[in-house]
């Protein structure tokens, strides 16, 4: 599948931005107060910048801009009409919660808007793991895995994000990079797992059953319907670089859960903090990069079997 | 709606059957296609560098040629991929928009390009690579049964088929209602053992292919053209043909 810039600049951000979400809802749940309060207003706006520019990246994926807004009415059976719904309701969610956490701050209300905040982050992730875990032609995608593993990126790079945060108001990243350390170890992980996963699977179906020969026929593609490539083969046969994945694999885990795995110790035991978890903030942001374009270029298609592809 | 509304009782199952052991590979589906979908109801079908060196645009229709089978019994499959109007469309189910949908009284599964926002993931579901992006509208595009034809009450009857059935000149194409046991194409389908394309991924494809008839005379393979061996016959001969060459 084509790694469009645009859809892995969105899963990326969104990620960042949701998974810093999920834990800074917690915040209010536990009862933010004094310098948490600063650190939950400051860590709503980051939510709010980042995931408002994941949109914006979706939204020139598009052939047609100007008609975005009508992605939001299918939801009853579409995952992608149910990610735009959930990522528009989660707006007014964080307002309001970092309203409630300006005014106040450990009411009823700031924990109610808290846990709903977490719940509205972890749900619109899961949303945009299922476009993807929900289309039958594609094997690397629809598996057990992508949806949980969408969930753990997520909040991996948002504890990234939080450890720096919590560096910047109180000093010390603390407990933060514990658990960004855990959510790299989690991280790696699962990706480990799901590439294990991909790498044994067999193909969805063979040439002859694609064109309809009995089970078991040997078939060849002979003539091509046309000589220069097309949108099929373009969008669902994407082959550029794929003798690099080995090494863009050994890339994604070194610097998107690897050094930040290490940074985040490092963070933990105090040593020079800021510039750990900021460090460990870029490999995460570079290394998913890295993944997620892995996770498009290493997915192959059913429709590429008619062009003589293996699948 | 982009959820599939349940076929009325008694609906009808247009589609087509695609007899593979007649079908010549010509294309000529393909083009008649092509022509009457840019210029028909659809709109026009674009194309990208036409007379450049990388022709490319959108199709409904395309044909592929394959081979199958080894030694005595291989023979070519001509194969015309399109749109198959699943019973199961999960292009269809994935549309955020409601701009991709079925419809209920024929199962004809079409774009709303009005609506359309051009996202492309009707186009990750199907299997079949039906679906294509119109670069110059920014939106999908899809084989239409020629719905804009089918039911033209000022065509002359025997015409309100789709382009590509009306042009095939080996007659390997039929269009129908499939829901109807003793229609013409379902006939078909049941006796010469009409098949699902990638049936196990269970998106229910409406349109059957009728598979080759196997072969019932083996056709000895050619004899090897003679090489010419080593030696120095070998090299004379090599230098005769060279000198009658000339």
């Amino acid at each position: 599948m084509k790694p469009a810039a645009s859809i892995l600049l969105l899963t990326t951000l969104t990620g960042f931005a949701y998974g810093l979400l999920a834990w800074i809802g917690l915040y209010g749940v536990a009862g933010a107060s004094g310098a948490a309060k600063t650190l939950v207003l400051a860590g709503t706006g980051i939510v709010l910048v980042l995931a408002t520019l994941g949109l914006i990246a979706s939204a020139l994926h598009l052939g047609r801009k100007e008609r975005a807004w009508r992605a939001i009415s299918q939801w009853r059976s579409s995952w992608l009409s149910r990610e735009g719904l959930a990522a528009l309701l989660t707006y007014p969610i964080v307002l309001g919660y970092a309203w409630v956490e300006y005014r106040a701050g450990s009411t009823v209300q700031a924990r109610l808007l808290g846990a709903a905040a977490t719940l509205a982050a972890l749900a619109t992730v899961y949303c945009t793991a299922m476009i993807y875990a929900s289309l039958k032609p594609i094997r690397q995608w629809h598996n057990p895995h992508t949806a949980p593993d969408y969930l753990i990126y997520a909040l991996f790079s948002g504890a990234t994000l939080l450890a720096l945060l919590r560096t910047i108001v109180f000093g010390t990243a603390g407990w933060a990079a514990l658990l960004a350390a855990f959510g790299a170890l989690g991280a790696l992980i699962a990706k480990l797992a799901y590439w294990r996963h991909v790498d044994a699977q067999s193909p969805l179906a063979t040439l002859a059953s694609a064109i309809g020969l009995a089970k078991g026929t040997e078939a060849r593609p002979l003539d091509a319907p046309h000589f220069s490539e097309n949108f099929i083969l373009r969008e669902m046969g994407f082959q550029i670089a794929r003798r690099h994945a080995g090494k863009l694999r050994r890339i994604a885990l070194a610097l998107g859960f690897g050094l930040p795995l290490l940074l985040s110790v490092l963070a933990a035991l105090d040593v020079l903090p800021l510039l750990s978890t900021s460090l460990a903030v870029a490999c995460a942001a570079l290394g998913l990069l890295t993944e997620r374009w892995l996770f498009f270029a290493q997915a192959t298609h059913v429709a590429a079997l008619y062009y003589g592809r293996s699948i | 709606m982009t959820q599939v509304a349940k076929p009325a009782p008694g609906a009808r199952k247009l589609g087509l059957v695609i007899d593979l052991d007649t079908c010549v590979g010509c294309h000529a589906c393909a083009v008649n296609c092509k022509e009457w979908n840019t210029g028909g109801e659809a709109g026009r079908l674009p194309d990208y560098d036409p007379y450049g060196s990388e022709p490319d645009g959108v199709w409904f229709n395309r044909i592929h040629s394959y081979e199958s089978g080894a030694d005595g019994l291989a023979r070519t499959v001509n194969f015309p991929r399109s749109c198959l109007h699943c019973e199961n469309p999960l292009c269809v189910t994935v549309c955020p928009t409601g701009a991709s949908f079925k419809r209920a009284e024929d199962g004809i599964v079409l774009i709303n390009t009005d609506i359309c926002i051009g996202c492309k993931l009707c186009s990750w579901a199907c299997p079949y690579g039906a679906r294509e992006f119109d670069e110059t509208n920014g939106v999908m595009r899809k084989c239409t049964l020629c719905v804009d034809r089918i039911y033209d009450q000022t065509l002359p009857e025997a015409e309100r088929e789709p382009a590509c059935v009306a042009t095939c000149p080996a007659k390997a194409r039929h269009f129908g209602d499939l829901a109807d046991p003793q229609s013409k194409v379902s006939q078909l389908v049941s006796e010469r053992g009409g098949v699902d394309l990638l049936a196990d991924l269970g998106y229910r494809p409406t349109n059957k292919y009728l598979p080759p008839r196997q072969a019932q005379i083996p056709s000895t393979p050619r004899e090897a053209p003679a090489r010419s061996g080593s030696g120095v016959g070998a090299a004379l001969l090599k230098l005769l043909d060279k000198a009658l060459s000339r």
